[in-house]
C-alpha cells in the first residue's frame, strides 16, 4: 500500500526501477549439462550488470534414484521451483536407454507446464533466408500425441492414443489470447487438422473459438496444419501468434526456429499452473563444452522472457536490446553465427551496453 | 469398439512377416538350423507399385547381356509395365560381394530374370553363382515345360513334357574334397524334406494342369540309399494323388526312351543332376538350346531363365544367338506377375515368328538375332492394330 | 557338418562384405524406337476434377493433351464431399480407377464437420478402398521459379492409410476426446520397402526415415524399426533417421541434405507442405498415390484454393506436372517429354506467370503459353 503511494510520489521512470529493486525475487537456476554452466554464468553476469533484482537459487538436477527405484529429479530441485514459482534452465542431457524418464518430461509433469511459448524473431545482423519472421508459437504441452499411452494390441500392431481434453485445450487457448493481448500482438491463429481428426482437433478448435470470443480485440483465424507449413516457408510475415496441440507445436516451433537461424537463437518458456520454467531448447553441445565457444543468446533471451513474465519489463527490454544490438553490430559473434568471438567476449559486450543504459 | 475397429488393420495377416520379428532375436544361422520350420528367407512385400513391377535382371555372361537387351526392347515396345533393376556379377571377382547383392536384390523384388552366370574364379570360397543363387534363395524346384514348335524342324514332333527337377541339393551340394592325394570325394545329399517338397510340387502341378502321369527318374538300383530315399518319398507322395498315374524309370533307360519314344512321358520328376541331363536331351530333340525357358520356384522367390543353362560364350556378340529362349522366360515371368494381356501378346508374336520360319542358325535358318527380334516387334505391332 | 560350416561362413561374409561392387549397364544391340504406342489403342484414365479450382486446372490439362494429341481417353467423375448430391458414388469411381489403373485427380475439399457424423473423409475412404498406401511427392525446384532455396530435389514418401488418420476417435467422457494412432509392422515395412525401391529405381542415394520415436516409443518406434529392418536389404543405399521436429528445422535451413524421405501419415502431410512451400507453393508440386495395382496422380500439396474459384488465377503447373508423370507411367514418355519441355520453357521465359509466382497472367493465358511453346 505504502509502496503505491511512493510510486506516485516520485518520477515514474526512475521509480519503477527503484520499486522493483527494492524487492528481490528468488529464482531457481538449473544450469544444465554440457555448455549449460557456461551460458548460465554468462546470463548471470549480464543480469548483474543490469542490476536485475533477482537472487539465483542454483540447483542440480542430476538424476538420483528415487524411492521407487527409478531415476528422477532430486526432491531439492522440485522444492526450489515450487517455492520460487519460477525457473531458468539450461540444456539437459537425457541419458539414452530405458529406465530413465526424460528429465524435461519429468519437469514438465512436475510443474504442470501446460503451455510452451516460443517467440521466433529474425535477428538483424544474422542473415538467414528469411528476414521478416516474427511469430510466437504456443503449444499445448501436457496431452495430445505425447500423452504416452501406447500399447501393442496384437503382434505388429501398435496403437497410440492422442488425448485431447476440454480443460487443457481451453487453458492453452485462453493463455494464447491473454499473451497476445499482453504483448500487443494482433492476431492468433489456431493450427489444427480437424478435417481429418474431426473430434479431437475439433474439440481443440472449439475451445479456441470460445476463447476468441472473450478477447474481441485480438483477431482470430483457423488454419490447417499443412496450410500453415506451406505458407510459413513462403511468407512467414502473415502469421503472428500460433496456438496448437502438442505435436503440431513441437514441429512448427522447431521449424520457425529453423527460419531464423536455429535453436541457438530462440528462447522458450513453459507456463504452468505451479510456476513457469524458461529454458533454452538447444542441445548440450558436449563437443564445445568448457571451451568458451558457446552462444548464450537462447538462454539469455529466455531469461528476458522470464523477466517480462515477472513484470520486470524495463530490465527485460534493456537486456534484450543490448543483445540484439550486439548481434546487429556483428563485432562480437560466436562461432555458430559465423563470428570468431568467445562466449565471454560476447557476454562482456552485452554487459557494457547494458551498463551504459542502466547508469 | 476401438479394439474392434483396430482389427481391420490386421487383415493382411497372411503376409504378416512374423519372421522379421524373429530376425531381431535369432541370427540367420539359428533360423536355418535351430528352427527348421522357419525358412531362412523372410517374406518381404513385393516390389509392385501402381501396377508396375520391379524385377531383378541378371544378364550373366556370354550372350546373356545381348538377349537381355532384346527383352528390354520388346518390353518397351509393347508397353509392358515392368521395370528392371540391372545387376552385374563380375565373373572374375574372388569374393561374393556381387552375388550377395544380387541375392539381396532378388529378395527385395521377389522375381528375377537371369542369364547364365559364369564363375571363373577358382578360389575355394567362391561358389558357383548359379548354384549359390538357387541355394540361398531356396529355389527348390526347377520346372521346364518342353513343347514342340510346329515350325521348327526336329526329329520328334508333338512333344509335351514337363520336367520337375530338384534344384538345391543332390549332386550339386558342392561338397567336394580331396581325402588323400589323387582321391577326390564328392558328396551327394538327398534329404527327405526336400524330396517331399519337390515331389509334392510335381503332383500338385500335374493335378492343376490336368496331367495324367508322373515319372520319377532315378538310379536307385545303384545308389540304393540316396536315390532310394528320393524314390521312396515320391511313391509316398503319389499315394495322396490317386488320380495321377505314377511310375519310375532308371536314368539311363529314360534317356534311351526319350530319344526313341518321348511321347510316353508326361511329367518327369527327378533329382538335380538327372534333371540337367534329361532337360538337355529333350531340348536337343526339340531343336536346340535356344528355345525353351525354365522357371525356378521357391516359397517366396522365383527366377526365370533360359531352359538349358548355357552361356553361349562362343557366339556372343556375333548377332546370331537365338533370343527366343530368353523371351520365353520373360513371357513366363509376365504370366507369373499376372500381366496376362502382355504375356499373351508376346507369346503370340514369338510363336508366329518361329512358325513363319524366321530362324537363327541354331535352328537351321539364316536370320540374325536382330531379324528375329524385328519380326517379333512386327507381330506385336500387328496385334495392336 | 561341412554344409553347416559353409553356411556359417556365408552368413558371416554376407554380414561383412556389403557394398562395393561395380555396376554397369548392358545395352546390347538395342535399337531405340518409341513410336509404337501410336498404334496402340487409347489409354483410359479416370479423371476426378475435385473441388475448388480443380475443374479449371483439369481443363487446362485437357487442352494441352488435345494440342499434343495424346492418346489418353479421360473418364471423368465428379466426386465431392462438400457437394454430396452431385457426387458420383464412391464405389463407381473406385471401380473405374481399379479398372483403368491410372487416375488424374484434383483435390477434394474436406469439411471440418461431417453431416453424417462420420469420421472418415471421402479422401480417406477412396484411399482405403483402393489401398493407395503410398503418397509420393517429388519436390524439385523449377527453372525460373524464384524461391528462397535453389536446387531443392527431394522425394517425400508418406504412408497414408494408417497412423493418425485412422479416423478412430471417441469422446470417453464429455470434454475428453481420444484419437487413436495405429501403426502396424506390415504397413510400415511396406512403405519402407516402397521408399527404398523408389530410391533404387530412380538412382537415389539416401533414404531418411522421419519419426518421433523418442516420444512415441512404441508407435513410431515400430515404424522406425521396420524401416531399419528393410534398410538392411539395401546395402548400397544410405539410411538415416531424423526426428520430425528437427527435420522441419533442417528442411527450412538446409533442404539439400535430403534425398528420399519416408514417414508416417501426419508427418508426411506436414513435410509435404513445408517442402512445397520451399520451391514455390502448392501450385507447382506434383504428387502421386500408389497402391500395388493403381496410381492416382494429384497435386502434391493438397489445397483446393477455393477462394480462387472462377477467377481464372490458379497455377496449372502442378496439374500439368501430374499429367506428365501420368504419361510417363503409361509408357507415353515421348508426349511427357514434349509437355515437360514446353512447361519448362514457359517457366524459364518468365513472361507468362500466374499470380502465385508473382505474375499477372491468368490460368488460360498460362495454358495457352504452354501450348504455344510445344514443339
Amino acid at each position: 500500500m505504502a509502496a503505491q503511494w511512493i510510486r506516485k510520489a516520485i518520477s515514474p521512470k526512475l521509480g519503477r526501477v527503484r520499486l522493483y529493486s527494492s524487492k528481490v525475487h528468488k529464482c531457481t537456476l538449473i544450469p544444465g549439462d554440457g555448455i549449460g554452466p557456461e551460458i548460465s554464468a554468462a546470463v548471470q553476469k549480464i543480469f548483474d550488470a543490469a542490476k536485475v533484482p533477482i537472487e539465483w537459487d542454483t540447483v542440480d538436477v542430476t538424476p538420483v534414484r528415487g524411492p521407487d527405484g527409478k531415476f528422477g529429479i532430486p526432491q531439492a530441485a522440485i522444492d526450489s521451483v515450487n517455492r520460487n514459482k519460477i525457473g531458468l534452465k539450461g540444456p539437459l542431457m537425457t541419458p539414452v536407454g530405458k529406465g530413465h524418464r526424460s528429465l524435461n518430461l519429468a519437469l514438465r509433469k512436475e510443474f504442470n507446464l501446460y503451455a510452451n511459448v516460443r517467440p521466433c524473431r529474425s535477428l538483424e545482423g544474422y542473415k538467414t533466408l528469411y528476414d521478416n519472421v516474427d511469430v510466437v508459437t504456443i503449444r499445448e504441452n501436457t496431452e495430445g500425441e505425447y500423452s504416452g499411452i501406447e500399447h501393442e494390441i496384437v503382434d505388429g500392431v501398435v496403437q497410440s492414443i492422442k488425448l485431447i481434453t476440454e480443460d487443457a485445450s481451453r487453458r492453452v487457448a485462453d493463455f494464447a489470447f491473454q499473451y497476445a493481448q499482453d504483448n500487443n500482438r494482433k492476431k492468433v491463429t489456431a493450427v489444427h487438422k480437424a478435417n481429418i481428426m474431426r473430434m479431437s482437433d475439433g474439440l481443440f478448435l472449439r475451445c479456441c473459438r470460445e476463447a476468441a470470443g472473450k478477447f474481441p480485440s485480438v483477431k482470430f483465424e483457423e488454419k490447417y496444419l499443412d496450410t500453415v507449413c506451406l505458407n510459413m516457408v513462403q511468407d512467414p510475415s502473415q502469421y503472428d501468434v500460433l496456438v496448437m496441440p502438442n505435436l503440431y507445436g513441437d514441429i512448427l516451433s522447431d521449424m520457425c526456429a529453423g527460419l531464423v537461424g536455429g535453436l541457438g537463437l530462440t528462447p522458450s518458456g513453459n507456463i504452468g499452473l505451479n510456476g513457469a520454467l524458461f529454458e533454452s531448447v538447444h542441445g548440450t553441445a558436449p563437443d564445445i563444452a568448457g571451451q568458451d565457444k558457446a552462444n548464450p543468446t537462447a538462454l539469455l533471451l529466455s531469461a528476458v522472457m522470464m523477466l517480462k513474465h515477472m513484470g520486470l519489463n524495463e530490465q527485460g527490454r534493456i537486456i534484450e536490446h543490448a543483445a540484439y544490438d550486439t548481434i546487429k553490430e556483428a563485432k562480437y559473434l560466436t562461432g555458430d553465427l559465423g563470428g570468431t568471438a568467445k562466449c565471454s567476449e560476447y557476454t562482456d559486450e552485452i554487459c557494457k551496453r547494458v551498463a551504459s543504459q542502466i547508469k | 469398439m476401438a479394439a474392434h475397429s483396430v482389427l481391420k488393420y490386421v487383415r493382411p495377416r497372411s503376409i504378416v512377416p512374423q519372421l522379421c520379428r524373429c530376425t531381431s532375436t535369432l541370427s540367420a544361422f539359428e533360423i536355418q538350423h535351430k528352427t527348421p520350420t522357419i525358412k531362412k528367407v523372410m517374406p518381404i512385400p513385393k516390389a509392385h507399385y501402381g501396377g508396375r513391377h520391379t524385377v531383378t535382371l541378371l544378364p550373366g555372361a556370354g550372350i546373356g547381356p545381348e538377349l537381355m537387351g532384346y527383352v528390354k526392347e520388346v518390353f518397351r515396345y509393347a508397353g509392358v509395365p515392368v521395370d528392371f533393376e540391372d545387376i552385374d556379377i563380375d565373373p572374375n571377382a574372388d569374393n561374393n560381394d556381387d552375388l550377395d547383392y544380387a541375392i539381396t536384390s532378388i529378395r527385395r523384388n521377389g522375381v528375377a530374370l537371369k542369364g547364365n552366370i559364369e564363375t571363373r574364379s577358382t578360389e575355394a570360397g567362391v561358389l558357383s553363382r548359379n548354384v549359390a543363387l538357387r541355394n540361398q534363395l531356396d529355389l527348390y524346384v526347377n520346372v521346364l515345360h518342353c513343347v514342340s514348335y510346329a515350325g521348327v524342324k526336329s526329329r520328334q514332333k508333338n512333344i509335351d513334357i514337363v520336367i520337375v527337377r530338384q534344384n538345391t541339393e543332390g549332386e550339386y551340394a558342392m561338397l567336394e574334397h580331396e581325402s588323400v592325394d589323387g582321391v577326390v570325394e564328392s558328396m551327394k545329399v538327398i534329404t527327405r524334406s526336400n524330396s517331399e517338397r519337390v515331389a509334392r510340387y510335381a503332383f500338385e502341378y500335374a493335378k492343376r494342369h490336368g496331367r495324367k502321369k508322373v515319372t520319377t527318374v532315378h538310379k536307385a538300383n545303384i545308389m540304393k540309399l540316396s536315390d532310394g530315399l528320393f524314390l521312396e518319398t515320391s511313391r509316398a507322395v503319389a499315394k495322396d494323388y490317386p488320380d495321377i498315374q505314377h511310375n519310375d524309370m532308371i536314368i539311363d533307360n529314360t534317356c534311351m526312351q526319350l530319344v526313341s519314344n518321348p511321347h510316353q512321358f508326361d511329367v518327369v520328376l527327378t533329382t538335380n543332376l538327372y534333371g540337367s541331363i534329361v532337360s538337355n536331351v529333350i531340348c536337343g530333340l526339340l531343336g536346340g538350346a535356344g528355345l525353351l525357358s525354365g522357371k525356378n520356384y521357391g516359397n517366396h522367390y522365383t527366377i526365370f531363365e533360359p531352359g538349358t543353362r548355357n552361356t553361349g560364350t562362343g557366339i556372343a556378340g556375333k548377332n546370331i544367338a537365338n533370343p527366343i529362349a530368353m523371351l520365353n522366360a520373360a513371357v513366363d515371368m509376365l504370366r507369373h506377375l499376372g500381366h496376362k494381356k502382355h504375356a499373351v501378346l508376346l507369346q503370340d508374336a514369338i510363336n508366329k515368328t518361329i512358325n513363319k520360319g524366321v530362324h537363327t542358325r541354331d535352328l537351321g535358318g539364316q536370320a540374325t538375332s536382330r531379324e528375329v527380334v524385328d519380326s517379333i516387334l512386327k507381330y506385336i505391332k500387328i496385334a495392336y492394330n | 557338418m561341412a554344409l553347416l560350416v559353409r553356411n556359417v561362413c556365408k552368413v558371416l561374409s554376407q554380414a561383412t562384405q556389403k557394398g562395393a561392387g561395380v555396376r554397369t549397364l548392358h545395352i546390347g544391340a538395342v535399337r531405340h524406337q518409341d513410336n509404337f504406342i501410336e498404334q496402340q489403342g487409347k489409354v483410359k484414365c479416370t479423371l476426378i476434377p475435385g473441388d475448388g479450382v480443380g475443374p479449371e486446372l483439369v481443363l487446362s490439362v485437357q487442352n494441352v493433351f488435345k494440342a499434343v494429341n495424346v492418346p489418353v481417353e479421360f473418364e471423368p467423375y465428379f466426386l465431392s464431399e462438400v457437394n454430396p448430391t452431385l457426387s458420383a458414388p464412391l464405389e463407381q469411381v473406385a471401380n473405374s480407377i481399379a479398372l483403368n489403373q491410372v487416375c488424374l485427380k484434383g483435390i477434394l475439399a474436406t469439411p471440418d464437420h461431417s453431416h453424417t457424423g462420420e469420421l472418415q473423409t471421402l479422401n480417406m475412404k477412396l484411399r482405403r478402398n483402393l489401398d493407395l498406401y503410398s503418397n509420393v511427392v517429388h519436390v524439385k525446384s523449377l527453372p525460373g521459379v524464384k524461391s528462397r532455396h535453389q536446387n531443392v530435389d527431394c522425394v517425400i514418401i508418406r504412408e497414408q492409410t494408417e497412423g493418425e488418420y485412422s479416423a478412430l476417435e471417441h469422446e470417453c467422457v464429455p470434454g475428453v476426446v481420444e484419437c487413436l494412432k495405429i501403426v502396424t509392422a506390415v504397413k510400415s515395412q511396406r512403405i519402407a520397402k516402397f521408399a527404398f525401391d523408389y530410391a533404387v529405381k530412380n538412382n537415389r542415394k539416401k533414404v531418411t526415415c522421419v519419426h518421433k520415436a523418442n516420444i512415441m516409443k512404441l508407435g513410431d518406434g515400430l515404424f522406425l524399426q521396420s524401416c531399419q529392418e528393410i534398410a538392411e536389404l539395401y546395402p548400397k543405399i544410405q539410411f538415416e533417421t531424423m526426428i520430425v521436429d528437427n527435420c522441419t528445422m533442417q528442411m527450412v535451413s538446409n533442404p539439400h541434405q535430403f534425398d528420399v524421405m519416408v514417414m508416417p501419415n501426419l508427418y508426411g502431410n506436414i513435410v509435404d507442405n513445408l517442402a512445397s512451400g520451399l520451391v514455390g507453393g502448392a501450385g507447382v508440386v506434383a504428387g502421386a498415390s500408389y497402391s500395388a495395382e493403381c496410381v492416382v496422380f494429384e497435386p502434391g500439396a493438397r489445397h483446393t484454393y477455393s477462394e480462387a474459384v472462377g477467377k481464372n488465377v490458379a497455377n496449372p503447373t502442378a496439374m500439368l506436372l501430374c499429367s506428365v508423370k501420368l504419361l510417363n507411367h503409361v509408357n507415353l514418355g515421348r508426349y511427357a517429354e514434349q509437355i515437360r519441355d514446353a512447361l519448362n520453357r514457359v517457366l524459364n521465359d518468365g513472361k507468362v506467370r500466374t499470380k502465385d509466382l508473382g505474375g499477372q497472367s491468368s490460368t488460360t493465358e498460362f495454358t495457352t503459353a504452354v501450348i504455344n511453346s510445344l514443339r
